[in-house]
């Protein structure tokens, strides 16, 4: 018997390969049961695809963005405000993935790992607090007026986004026919803030001159000619027309290609892709309080000299994510560090609120503080500040070709260099034209409304 | 006069009303209860499997061999495997003998020696014996020049060692544990789960459910005392399969009428284990009777093919009458019984040529009935108990190769048995098709959480095969995964036992029939629960003893009397 007795490994042999099997089981159940149990087939929460069980989700001022009452999902009673946050509080179907009622349904819904979908009769899901103030997202959605865009307005100390607005948008409470109008609805279910990348057009040119300043020793003291046209051996860099002598200054007011093109040739592809890099272009998996963020993209691989220029000025192939930008400038309102975004009150308190981790360093302080008067300049000596004469807006332009015979991108990003409102902000408009006088006029208006919150 | 159904019906009524004007208090117990469940099963487990991991199964010798030099060595088995080698349970240390020299064994009529061609031969009372000799107490066996003398215990022999320090305490605080307590802790949870279901029901109360339940709890307590009387103290293996039971059958009490069925089911296979633990007692007996079980189990399986119904897929459904009966749950036992006893004289023969056919024409007649569940099942049976006799490593090797021809074979002359499993591991995208069942079992296990979301509310029963394929995912949501864990462990604790049990099993028969019901009860568990959670492919095999279904919970109790065959704790003195 002890000869059989040896033989019964082929017995713990079974009983090894069923714990790995219960060891699978449970790995899949630590790392997917939110998502098993927030399937939109589940009848705790769930019925015919329709959220009917979640908590409320409350603006920054603790109005209801969508609550549950008597088993249906309600949304804000203005139906612009609906509009305005359909893509942060997510659609009836569940087709926005960045939504709150999507990326974050397993805390809406209340479930958790210990007791499951189990509350006691009467009791709902989990509320959510987010930063974004409605009225203000409800401006931005009436200053974009229908046309596909972004907007995005942070508090640069905290990293709280005030404003989170996308364009199309459709009414979640009464959701329309949207094959009816393919065109008018292209991308509704994307926040463009967020999930959808497009090429950055001048504003780029902050970051090469960020690359300039630290790596270019007397680059603030050089001059660069323009005569509206840059030959290289295998291609041509253009401006509009020629800008004539110019300072670094004056190159970045005038949105010089020839002048950034120049700069981008002498830092040289490895520079400039370590700057990018920096800079966030191409990152991945970046968050906001959970929901995923997409990447940009940021290539020079096979790049000759006149891809080199181009991308110098933000053409090339270069893809920008609205959300890096906001980050971007808020790394230069920040002494060089950039801040982590958040959509969740309280959400960047850190430890008890006693403790923050500071930001990641993006660019030096001396360099922060150049580009900022830079940025100044640009607003003093050609955009204008309108009512925000007090608040020291500092921007940057951005007017990215598409081709196709479509208006060009229009882009406005900057920050008020003033303590009582520390704000960042980036406004695009697809095919809005000149970002000077659309995205501009969009950002100067919603600042001079966010100025006035708390 | 009211007739008695007439009163039955007033009082469900009354319970009913009653239930209802508590108001919220259902809510309440369920609310307290699903911290209650889990922790009293962890105490369960603790008080079932400590005393079935922890030794105190040290058989009392049968005889003693006394070795020139005066060492009295116990012959503690039926069959004593004699030789040189380690693996020997009587090591003689001599050059002149062989590995495995000889066996002795026990039979009811007396003591024989099989030599096992050994190269300086075996003889008895100086006469050379070819095949097997029996012999009488006090004969000298010669083992190459080696005499040995079988003797009656008495006096003194060596005994093994006691074991001391933390390994004893152990096991005396193992032995502590008292099954008729353990038995009040089943009863308080089982009670407790009945009255949470009945609070919970309100408005949907039936009268049935604690009736039948209440039956189903004098069934264990008169199993208990049945045991008490016959001086049989160690009975875990059987809580465990209660407790099982217990929760089963709140799966099955949303239709009284299937609980009541449920009931009996377990009533019979109560029986059937009684009669089989009786029977195995004697091994001549089980000996006996394997062609019977053999012929049996072919029949059963024929008579399937030719008159069974296809139900989900699969034509393992037999109707006799009013009862429908799964044949390959009950011949699974007959596999086990025929499959430990088909091997005459055990460890002196090594012939497996009719275990072999026997086996094939099972898994066989199974993948034609395209029950691949039960073929997968049966086979690892076969793969184990094949290996326990022939302790050939080679034979695993070609199964596994056999096996994987067969499938392939089947796969490619069937084309549609694959489009069965095409969702297996990748159920989300066929989550409302193929993959629906699984995708279903996943959204509710981990709406369970791991307490459950009280008993009898569940949304997985409303889905098809709930009962039984998915029964995992039933017992996760309702009582949490906790103890859903618990169901799925009972089987494992089993399989640990029986595979450690096999030193001291008294004949390689127990060993053989306990290893491969174990396995046979690991593997199916295996199947239904991975299978539920898109970790296996899908079969539609039952949980033992927790799944809705006559046959399946009749085939269980067998397995487990197989199991419970190599328990030598319960035996005392001459089985």
């Amino acid at each position: 018997m002890k000869l059989m007795g040896r033989r019964a490994w082929i017995v713990l042999v079974f009983c090894a390969l069923f714990s790995v099997g219960i060891g699978a089981l449970l790995g899949g159940y630590a790392k997917d049961a939110p998502r098993w149990a927030t399937y939109p087939a589940n009848r705790y929460f769930y019925s015919g695809g329709r959220l009917i069980r979640a908590g409320t989700i409350y603006d920054r001022n603790g109005a209801a963005l969508a609550e549950t009452v008597d088993g249906q999902r309600r949304y804000h009673e203005s139906a612009d405000v609906r509009r305005a946050l359909m893509h942060l509080t997510g659609d009836p179907g569940g087709n926005v993935a960045s939504s709150l009622q999507v990326a974050m349904r397993d805390k809406l819904t209340g479930w958790s790992a210990v007791t499951g979908a189990y509350t006691f009769p009467g009791a709902g899901g989990q509320d959510l607090h987010t930063t974004v103030d409605a009225a203000l997202c409800r401006a931005a959605y009436e200053a974009l007026d229908g046309r596909p865009g972004a907007v995005g307005i942070m508090n640069y100390r905290t990293g709280e986004l005030l404003c989170m607005v996308s364009s199309p948008t459709f009414d979640p409470q009464k959701p329309p026919d949207l094959a009816a109008d393919p065109e008018a609805y292209e991308g509704v279910y994307l926040n463009r803030l967020l999930s959808a990348s497009f090429a950055p057009g001048s504003v780029f040119k902050l970051v090469t001159a960020a690359a300039a300043l630290d790596c270019l020793p007397g680059v603030g003291e050089r001059t660069f000619s323009c005569d509206g046209l840059l030959t290289l051996e295998d291609g041509r860099i253009t401006c509009p027309h020629a800008h004539g002598e110019q300072t670094l200054g004056q190159a970045m007011t005038n949105s010089c290609n020839v002048a950034f093109a120049q700069l981008a040739l002498e830092l040289g592809e490895t520079r400039l892709t370590q700057y990018a890099q920096k800079a966030g272009f191409g990152r991945r998996g970046l968050t906001l309080d959970g929901i995923p963020v997409s990447g940009g993209s940021f290539t020079l691989a096979d790049a000759t000299q006149a891809d080199l220029g181009w991308a110098g000025v933000g053409q090339y192939k270069t893809l920008a994510v609205p959300l890096d930008y906001l980050l971007y400038v808020s790394a230069i309102a920040n002494d060089g560090r950039a801040v982590t975004p958040h959509i969740l009150r309280g959400a960047g308190d850190g430890l008890f609120g006693l403790w923050t981790r500071p930001g990641e360093r993006v660019l030096a302080a001396d360099t922060a503080e150049t580009l900022t008067g830079l940025m100044r300049d640009n607003v003093l000596n050609n955009y204008g500040e309108g009512k925000l004469a007090a608040y020291r807006l500092c921007a940057k332009t951005g007017t990215a070709e598409v081709g196709g015979g479509k208006a060009p991108h229009a882009w406005f990003v900057g920050f008020l260099d003033s303590a009582e409102a520390p704000l960042c902000f980036v406004v695009l408009v697809e095919n809005g034209g000149s970002g000077g006088s659309v995205a501009a006029g969009i950002a100067k208006t919603l600042l001079a409304q966010a100025i006035k919150l708390d | 006069m009211q007739g008695l159904p007439a009163m039955f019906a007033q009082w469900e009524t009354a319970v009913q009303a009653w239930l209802v004007g508590l108001g919220g208090f259902g809510d309440l117990v369920t609310f307290v209860t699903r911290f209650f469940f889990p922790l009293m099963t962890l105490a369960l487990f603790l008080r079932c499997l400590w005393p079935l991991m922890s030794g105190g199964r040290r058989p009392k010798p049968w005889a003693l061999a006394e070795t020139p030099d005066g060492t009295r060595l116990p012959l503690v088995h039926w069959e004593n495997a004699v030789g040189s080698g380690k693996n020997c349970d009587v090591t003689l240390d001599d050059p002149a003998v062989s590995r495995t020299h000889a066996v002795i064994s026990r039979r009811r009529d007396g003591w024989y020696v099989t030599d096992m061609g050994s190269a300086g031969g075996t003889a008895v009372g100086g006469t050379p014996c070819a095949g097997t000799v029996r012999f009488e107490e006090g004969d000298l066996l010669t083992l190459a020049g080696v005499e040995l003398t079988v003797l009656p215990v008495e006096g003194d022999y060596d005994r093994p060692r006691q074991r001391r320090g933390l390994s004893g305490w152990a096991a005396d605080a193992a032995r502590s544990l008292k099954p008729g307590v353990t038995l009040l802790y089943l009863l308080l949870f089982q009670l407790t789960a009945l009255a949470a279901f009945a609070f919970g029901a309100g408005a949907g109360f039936s009268l049935t459910v604690p009736v039948a339940y209440l039956m189903f709890m004098a069934l264990e307590c008169l199993y208990f005392l049945f045991t008490r009387g016959r001086g049989r103290r160690r009975i875990e293996p059987e809580l465990l399969a209660f407790f099982l039971c217990g929760i089963g059958l709140f799966v099955a009490a949303a239709d009284p009428d299937s609980l009541l069925k449920q009931v009996g089911a377990i009533a019979i296979g109560l029986l059937l284990f009684l009669v089989l633990t009786f029977f195995l007692n004697n091994i001549d007996r089980a000996r006996l009777a394997r062609y019977v079980f053999a012929g049996g189990s072919v029949a059963l399986l024929a008579l399937n093919l030719l008159l069974g119904e296809t139900r989900f897929g699969a034509r393992n459904w037999l109707s006799l009458g009013p009862v429908s009966i799964q044949p390959s749950e009950l011949v699974k036992v007959a596999f086990v019984f025929a499959g430990a006893a088909s091997l005459e004289y055990l460890l002196t023969r090594r012939n497996l040529i009719m275990f072999l056919g026997f086996s094939g024409v099972c898994v066989g007649a199974l993948g034609l009935m395209r029950d691949f569940g039960a073929a997968v099942i049966f086979f690892a049976g076969f793969l184990v108990m094949a290996f326990l006799r022939s302790g050939d490593a080679r034979l695993l090797l070609v199964g596994l190769a056999v096996a994987a021809a067969g499938a392939f074979l089947a796969i490619s002359i069937m084309p549609y048995i694959a489009a069965r499993f095409a969702a297996w591991g990748n159920a989300w995208a066929f989550a409302d098709t193929t993959g629906y069942q699984q995708t279903r079992t996943m959204i509710y296990t981990a709406s369970g959480g791991l307490l459950g979301t009280g008993l009898g509310h569940g949304f997985l029963r409303h889905v098809a095969a709930a009962d039984t394929d998915l029964v995992f995912g039933v017992v996760a949501e309702e009582w949490g995964l906790i103890v859903a864990l618990a169901c799925a462990l009972a089987p494992l604790a089993l399989a640990f036992f029986a595979a450690t049990s096999v030193r001291a099993a008294r004949s390689a028969f127990y060993a053989i029939a306990a290893c491969g019901a174990a396995v046979i009860l690991l593997t199916q568990t295996a199947l239904n629960v991975f299978g539920s959670l898109d970790i296996l492919p899908l079969t539609g095999v039952t949980l033992p003893f927790v799944s809705n279904g006559g046959s399946s919970m009749v085939g269980c109790w067998g397995l487990l009397a197989c199991i419970k065959s190599i328990d030598e704790r319960h035996r005392s003195g001459r089985g």
